[in-house]
C-alpha cells in the first residue's frame, strides 16, 4: 500500500486543492527486498536469485548447483512458476528441501511471495538458498527479491541477440551463464559475441559458457558466486 | 508490462487521498515515470481511464512526466545520461553500466521510479 512521505496543501484556484504526495509505488516491492535481504542475512542464509527466458535452463543449473555442492553447503531452493510443481519435484529428487512457489498469472515473483515462503523454511538448518523465478527476461529485472546474487541464464537456442535486446536484466546480473554451448553451432550462434554483448552492457558481470546437462561450467558459476 | 496493476494502485492510492479529504472531484494527477522501468505509458493511460470509469476521478487529467535514466560514477564522479553502445544491426542503441566519461562500472540513480508526484482536487 501507499503511504504518505512527504505532503503539502495549499488552496489553488479557488476549490481547488493541490496535494503533494510523493511514495514510489514500485518502491513498496523494494522495501519488501531490502527487508528479506536483512532477514536472511540475520540467519545466515545466502540467497541466489536465479533468472532468464523460459527453456533456458535455470532448473537444470540450479539442479547442477545443488548436486555439486549439497555436500558441503545446506541448501533449499524455491522455486517460480506459473502453475504446476514439475520443477519443484525435480530439484526436491536431490534431497534439498524445495518449496514451490506458484504466481498464477503473475510473470515474475516478487518480494512479497519469497517472504511468504521464507516463512515455510527453518533457516536454521540452511545456509545456502536458490530462488528460480519465473521463465522471463523482462518482468524480474523491475522486483527484486532481496537475494546477494542474481544470475541470468542464457541459452543459445534463444539466438545471437538475446543479450542486446534485454539489456535491463543484464545490468542486474551478477553472474550471466550462457548455457547448451554444445548446441552453439548447431545454432549458428557466436559464444564469444554473447559473452562480449554482456560485457558491453555490464562490465562487472562474471560470464561462464555452460551446458548444464553435462555440468560443464558449474564450478565456474560455483566460484563466481563465491560458493 | 505490468501498467494495469500498477495503475490500479495509483487510482487506489488518490482515491484514498481523495477520500480522506472529503474531495467531491479529482481534477488531475501527476505522475513520474522512469524511463527504465517497464510501464508503457500509452497502456498507464489507457488503464487510467479504464479504472477511473464511474469514480469522482473520472475525466481528471493525467499528467505524465518522465525522468530520464541518470547513472553516477564513482571513480571520475560523472553524473548524467548512460553511455550507449551503437551498431547498425541493433537498430536502437544499447545502453550499459559503463561511465561515458572513464569507462568504469556506473551505479544508476534514476530513471526506475513511479511516484505520484501530485493530485489536484475539488473539495
Amino acid at each position: 500500500m501507499v503511504a504518505l512521505k512527504k505532503e503539502v496543501v495549499k488552496a489553488e484556484e479557488g476549490e481547488i486543492f493541490d496535494v503533494e504526495l510523493s511514495e514510489d509505488l514500485l518502491k513498496a516491492n523494494q522495501r519488501l527486498a531490502e527487508e528479506n535481504k536483512q532477514f536472511l542475512r540475520n540467519n545466515g542464509v545466502r540467497a541466489i536469485d536465479v533468472m532468464g527466458a523460459i527453456g533456458s535452463g535455470k532448473t537444470s543449473l540450479i539442479e547442477k548447483l545443488v548436486k555439486l555442492l549439497k555436500a558441503k553447503q545446506r541448501i533449499a531452493v524455491f522455486k517460480g512458476d506459473l502453475t504446476t510443481t514439475i520443477d519443484a519435484e525435480l530439484i526436491a529428487k536431490h534431497g534439498v528441501e524445495t518449496v514451490a512457489i506458484n504466481t498464477g498469472k503473475e510473470c515474475h515473483l516478487d518480494a512479497n511471495l519469497v517472504r511468504k515462503a521464507l516463512h515455510r523454511l527453518d533457516l536454521k538448518k540452511i545456509n545456502l538458498l536458490f530462488i528460480e523465478n519465473v521463465g522471463n527476461l523482462i518482468c524480474p529485472a523491475e522486483f527484486p527479491l532481496g537475494s546477494d546474487k542474481r544470475v541470468v541464464v542464457v541459452s543459445v537456442t534463444e539466438g545471437p541477440f538475446m543479450v542486446v535486446k534485454h539489456p535491463f536484466i543484464f545490468m542486474e546480473a551478477d553472474v550471466v551463464a550462457i548455457n547448451k554451448v554444445d548446441l552453439a553451432e548447431a545454432m549458428g550462434v557466436d559464444i564469444k559475441q554473447l559473452e562480449k554483448d554482456v560485457k558491453m552492457i555490464n562490465p562487472r558481470a562474471t560470464v561462464v559458457a555452460t551446458n548444464c546437462r553435462t555440468g560443464e561450467g558449474m564450478g565456474d558459476v560455483a566460484k563466481a558466486l563465491g560458493l | 508490462m505490468h501498467e494495469f496493476s500498477v495503475t490500479s494502485q495509483i487510482v487506489r492510492s488518490v482515491l484514498d487521498e481523495a477520500e480522506k479529504r472529503g474531495a467531491k472531484k479529482v481534477t488531475e494527477v501527476h505522475l513520474v515515470i522512469g524511463k527504465l522501468t517497464f510501464l508503457g505509458l500509452e497502456q498507464v493511460r489507457f488503464a487510467f481511464e479504464a479504472l477511473t470509469k464511474d469514480t469522482i476521478m473520472e475525466g481528471s487529467k493525467l499528467v505524465i512526466e518522465e525522468q530520464e535514466g541518470v547513472v553516477k560514477c564513482n571513480h571520475c564522479g560523472y553524473e548524467g545520461g548512460f553511455k550507449y553502445e551503437d551498431d547498425p544491426l541493433y537498430h536502437v542503441p544499447v545502453p550499459t553500466l559503463k561511465c561515458p566519461k572513464c569507462d568504469s562500472v556506473v551505479k544508476i540513480v534514476a530513471g526506475k521510479e513511479c511516484t505520484i508526484k501530485s493530485i489536484k482536487m475539488m473539495v
